[in-house]
């Protein structure tokens, strides 16, 4: 099991980065994921059909996406941190079969509200062809050091 | 004219405010599994003790594992095969089930022009509790936010914000749930 610091609201800075991580899209794992997430949409593991439909090639699906997402979140504020929100998920264009999307986020703003420690990163997807999903953000509450 | 298509948006546009559903639950076809999750976490290679290691789980407050946020709908969506239904009639090769809980939101809505394709463009959620291993979810209500008719690269369709509440076994809302969907008919090749 893999050990993780745990973050605290005080620890984090408004524009502090998130490290990237990368999820290159085989064949082989894009059917993974629709068996995980239980979306068989065709277009997501069906490369002919996904063309019938006007897009270039099989494309991953969004809640393999927003896994992308919260896994990227996740392994920035720890397990003492809470996910409250998602915003403007928009899904721009195709993370198709081949491709690899790289995740990004950065702290946007931080506040304190109703004694809850609140930040919100904004998150990005690129692959081969600029941003694919987003700009949009996770909202999240951290441990506080004065509780 | 050009812009007929978009006229026949028109009741849809007219309906924005109105829940579609008829009020009753729809139930995930699964309770929240620990194997369930494992699989979810593989193709992500997504390492959190909090999704698999009870210990974990209770020293961070939760009763027990939870179930990543991202995975809500997984939980939430219906069977796609009910027992004495036949789900696969066809041998072509890109022949579709007879039942999908995936398909558009939109289907079977008869204010709504007829398209061949859908997809997903955009998610807002709020996550009012945690998902935990033992839930059953299920969706409650279906109602239209906005339509937007709109030609895109791949058709002329409409573009649509769908809201329903995630509920689990006790009633207890666990997430609003907010998706934008593009319902369209391919551009002819």
């Amino acid at each position: 099991m893999r050990e993780k610091q745990e973050r605290y609201w005080e620890d984090v800075q408004e524009g502090d980065e998130l490290p990237s991580l990368q999820f290159p899209l085989s064949v082989y794992r894009l059917v993974m994921a629709a068996s995980a997430n239980q979306d068989f949409n065709s277009i997501h593991h069906n490369s002919e059909y996904a063309k019938k439909t006007g897009a270039p090639d099989m494309y991953a699906n969004n809640i393999f996406l927003q896994g992308m997402w919260e896994r990227t979140v996740r392994e920035y504020i720890g397990n003492a941190g809470v996910i409250k929100s998602l915003r403007n998920f928009r899904m721009r264009s195709f993370n198709t079969v081949g491709d690899t999307v790289v995740t990004k986020g950065k702290v946007k703003r931080k506040w304190i509200e109703d004694g809850e420690h609140f930040i919100e990163i904004e998150m990005v997807s690129e692959n081969a062809k600029g941003i694919s999903v987003g700009p949009g953000s996770i909202i999240a509450t951290l441990p506080s050091k004065r509780a | 004219m050009a812009e007929d298509w978009k006229a026949a948006w028109q009741p849809m546009i007219d309906a924005v405010g109105k829940d579609f559903s008829d009020g009753k639950p729809i139930e995930g076809a699964d309770v929240v599994g620990k194997g369930l999750i494992r699989r979810y976490l593989e193709p992500l290679e997504f390492d959190c003790a909090l999704h698999y290691d009870e210990e974990t789980a209770k020293q961070h407050g939760y009763k027990t594992i939870i179930a990543p946020y991202s995975s809500l709908i997984t939980w939430a969506q219906p069977a796609y095969w009910i027992p004495g239904k036949p789900l696969f009639t066809s041998d072509d090769r890109d022949a579709q089930p007879t039942n999908s809980p995936v398909s558009d939101p939109a289907a079977n809505i008869d204010l709504m022009p007829e398209t061949s394709h859908y997809f997903a463009t955009n998610i807002e959620v709020d996550y009012l509790r945690p998902i935990y291993v033992g839930d059953r979810l299920s969706k409650v209500g279906l109602i239209l936010r906005s339509c937007i008719p709109k030609e895109t690269s791949v058709g002329k369709g409409a573009f649509m914000i769908w809201e329903s509440d995630i509920v689990n076994q006790d009633g207890e809302k666990v997430a609003v749930y907010r998706i934008e969907t593009y319902s369209y008919n391919p551009h002819e090749s």
